[in-house]
């Protein structure tokens, strides 16, 4: 086996290139929807062929050992290229959870099926009264004899509709003090009675979101995932590494590159006003990548990351958004109009990028929630 | 010693808004003198801080606004006016950009001069921008040609570059200074950083801050690496750019977190917001250098 770790930085980077570059298939480059597991099978077998499909995981289990470095090098030779993440729900969060926290039995059995997808995860977090308050939540877990009965309702569920399984956050006991505690992480398996999923239409039209409602479901004893009333601890425990990735640049800069091919197909930059906003628009993202080049060199020596990298999603996508929101000034009395604009020979949908920009400022902690956090823990402001 | 090492040196120098040209000098009077005439006897008393000179290089167009030169070198006497010169008060003498018959030349006047007349103008911080205007003013010729071009234009460059640096650390002191207030100022029984939007003002304060040190930073180190003048150019414009941005939001709302008493003389917090208009006016704002940025990379393509 490979180890990734020894290679240098450069040498690495060349292989991980090299291979998206030939490998990628054409039509997936820069998927502007997440896609069913069907449109990207093809893709995920060659990735499980290759043995690349879980980078961060340890080799033992079957991952590749990616060290931080070596890690972020890889994503971001993955978003460089529009190589689609796939459905890794399995690989990015439930897995890393059951290597940390699951018993010998379920990584035998649970994580070799992430990684073939014969399994494909959804994640059961939100629910309709608990968002931003997330420990707010209400879905229960009963113990009935060998399984865990449950009900209630989660939302905001992505791509539920495609996949096998859920893993889920459930209030096991309603009787505690502080409502993070009381909460238990469970793996459940879709295809039963107890569990009916509806989509949800949203405004760019996509339905990647659903509802999951829970009636008398049902899941074994043994898929429980830790202790009993703890998975609140081990949910957050996650949260640390991830974090860099979705203050990432790759969406902004990706932005960019539309809107200046937009731009300048249609004449905008004769207009000295709009010159000065995208100077703007593109030194906000420059200066961004210097500040997320900080973060990574952080991990890079093995530094874990503060509170403070949640300002890098502030900022990129907020700039994301402004980004979208020139495409449209640019598109003038066109801006309203759904589908690709063709400018010359570049053709931008400039309604999907403004749309697709929306939520970032929404999912992964609404940004409001990561100035609460800032606030806190990072300039010790009170209370 | 580098840009990025000088940068340093710089944040300091701007986290406790000294009046000292220091700046100026080393971006500069240095930046001209070691690139001309190393050999000069005023390197030597401007290393060791014995003398102070100013630099005129700019001219006041018809508007206002700044334009080509047109003060004049013949004949060993210097004739026309300078304006925006930073230290002209403190100043034994003055480096002079003029045009003489066959190009470019750098000259030094002394200050007690005959026919040179210096208006010092106050800027918001307390200091003085000379305005100084020649009647066949006596100076010695440093250097001529196209080298005192090209000198100016990587000195200008360094100088934009270590005025950013200055900026950061001023913007950094004055949102310490406001991260103090808040914690400790109380109103309805509470410190006001306990309130949400005061937490949210302050926090973007932060990010803003952030985001500063770190282009700056990059940018000067980058500089240090580059010798194409046009790319060193265009990053000195994007490290001014965003350390003006801001240092004027940082400064500005630092004196409304404040409230009322930032409004007065009585707290240090106005004088950041002072010396940071000095600063951001001196080799352009972020507006100015936007649009500078933005030419250069029309003109240099997006890869640098």
């Amino acid at each position: 086996m490979t180890d990734w770790n020894a290679m240098t930085d450069e040498e690495f980077r060349k292989e991980v290139r090299q291979f998206f570059e030939t490998e990628y298939p054409e039509e997936l480059r820069h998927l502007p929807h997440r896609p069913k597991f069907a449109e990207i099978e093809h893709w995920h077998r060659k990735l499980y062929a290759k043995g690349w499909v879980a980078p961060a995981w340890p080799t033992e289990y079957g991952g590749m050992g990616l060290d931080a470095a070596k890690l972020l090098i890889f994503y971001e030779e993955q978003q460089r290229w529009g190589v689609n993440r796939g459905r890794d729900m399995g690989v990015q969060m439930v897995g890393p959870l059951i290597i940390k926290f699951g018993t010998q039995k379920q990584k035998d059995y649970w994580l070799p099926r992430i990684l073939s997808c014969e399994d494909i995860w959804c994640q059961g977090y939100s629910e309709p009264g608990a968002g931003s308050d997330l420990a707010n939540l209400r879905t229960r877990a009963e113990i009935d004899g060998d399984d865990f009965v449950i009900n209630g309702q989660k939302i905001w569920t992505t791509m539920a509709h495609d996949s096998t399984h859920i893993f889920m956050l459930v209030r096991t006991d309603p009787k505690t003090p502080k409502k993070q505690q009381g909460i238990s992480f469970l793996l459940v398996p879709m295809d039963q009675p107890g569990i009916e999923v509806r989509t949800i239409r949203t405004l760019s039209g996509e339905t990647e979101f659903c509802e999951v409602f829970f009636d008398n479901a049902r899941t074994p004893r043994e898929n429980l995932v830790g202790e009993l009333n703890k998975g609140w601890t081990m949910a957050k425990a996650l949260l640390s590494f991830e974090r860099i990735f979705i203050g990432s640049p790759s969406l902004a800069q990706n932005a960019l590159g539309q809107l200046e091919s937009f731009a300048r197909g249609r004449g905008a930059f004769d207009d000295p006003v709009f010159r000065d906003r995208f100077a703007q628009a593109a030194l906000d993202v420059e200066d961004h990548a210097a500040l997320y080049a900080r973060f990574a060199d952080q991990l890079k020596r093995g530094e874990t990351l503060g509170a403070d990298v949640s300002m890098l999603k502030i900022w990129v996508t907020e700039c994301f958004q402004r980004i979208t929101e020139l495409m449209i000034e640019a598109a003038g009395p066109d801006g309203g109009t759904i589908g690709p604009l063709q400018v010359g020979n570049v053709s931008v949908d400039v309604l999907a990028s403004f749309y697709k920009a929306r939520p970032t400022t929404i999912y992964g902690g609404s940004n409001e929630i990561q100035r609460n956090i800032l606030s806190k823990a990072v300039l010790g402001l009170p209370g | 010693m580098g840009l990025a090492a000088g940068g340093v040196i710089a944040e300091e120098v701007g986290r406790v808004i000294a009046p000292e040209p220091v700046v100026v000098t080393v971006g500069l009077s240095l930046g001209l003198l070691r690139r001309l005439c190393p050999d000069h006897p005023k390197m030597a008393q401007l290393i060791s801080g014995e003398a102070v000179l100013a630099v005129a290089w700019q001219e006041r167009g018809p508007n206002g606004g700044p334009t080509g030169a047109s003060c004049r070198y013949t004949g060993g006497k210097l004739s026309g006016s300078k304006a925006w010169v930073v230290g002209a008060a403190g100043a034994q003498g003055f480096l002079v950009l003029a045009e003489g018959d066959n190009g470019p030349f750098l000259v030094l006047a002394e200050a007690g001069a005959d026919g040179l007349a210096i208006e010092n103008r106050v800027q918001a911080d307390g200091s003085a921008m000379g305005e100084l205007s020649f009647s066949d003013t006596p100076a010695e010729e440093l250097a001529s040609g196209e080298a005192v071009r090209a000198a100016l234009t990587e000195a200008v460059s360094d100088a934009t570059a270590l005025a950013a640096a200055e900026l950061v650390g001023l913007s950094d002191r004055a949102l310490e200074i406001v991260l103090e207030y808040v914690k400790t100022r109380e109103q309805f029984d509470k410190p006001i950083g306990s309130f949400q939007v005061i937490q949210h003002r302050v926090v973007d304060l932060h990010v803003m801050r952030e985001v500063a040190q770190a282009g700056v930073h990059e940018a000067l180190a980058r500089m240090d690496s580059e010798a194409d003048p046009k790319i060193r150019a265009r990053l000195a414009s994007r490290a001014k750019a965003r350390a003006v941005t801001a240092a004027k939001k940082i400064t500005r709302d630092a004196i409304q977190l404040h409230g009322a008493v930032g409004y007065t003389d009585e707290f240090d917090i106005g004088l950041y917001l002072n010396r940071a208009l000095v600063l951001s006016a001196w080799l352009g704002d972020d507006a100015y250098h936007r649009r500078l940025w933005f030419e250069a990379r029309e003109e240099g393509g997006e890869a640098q």
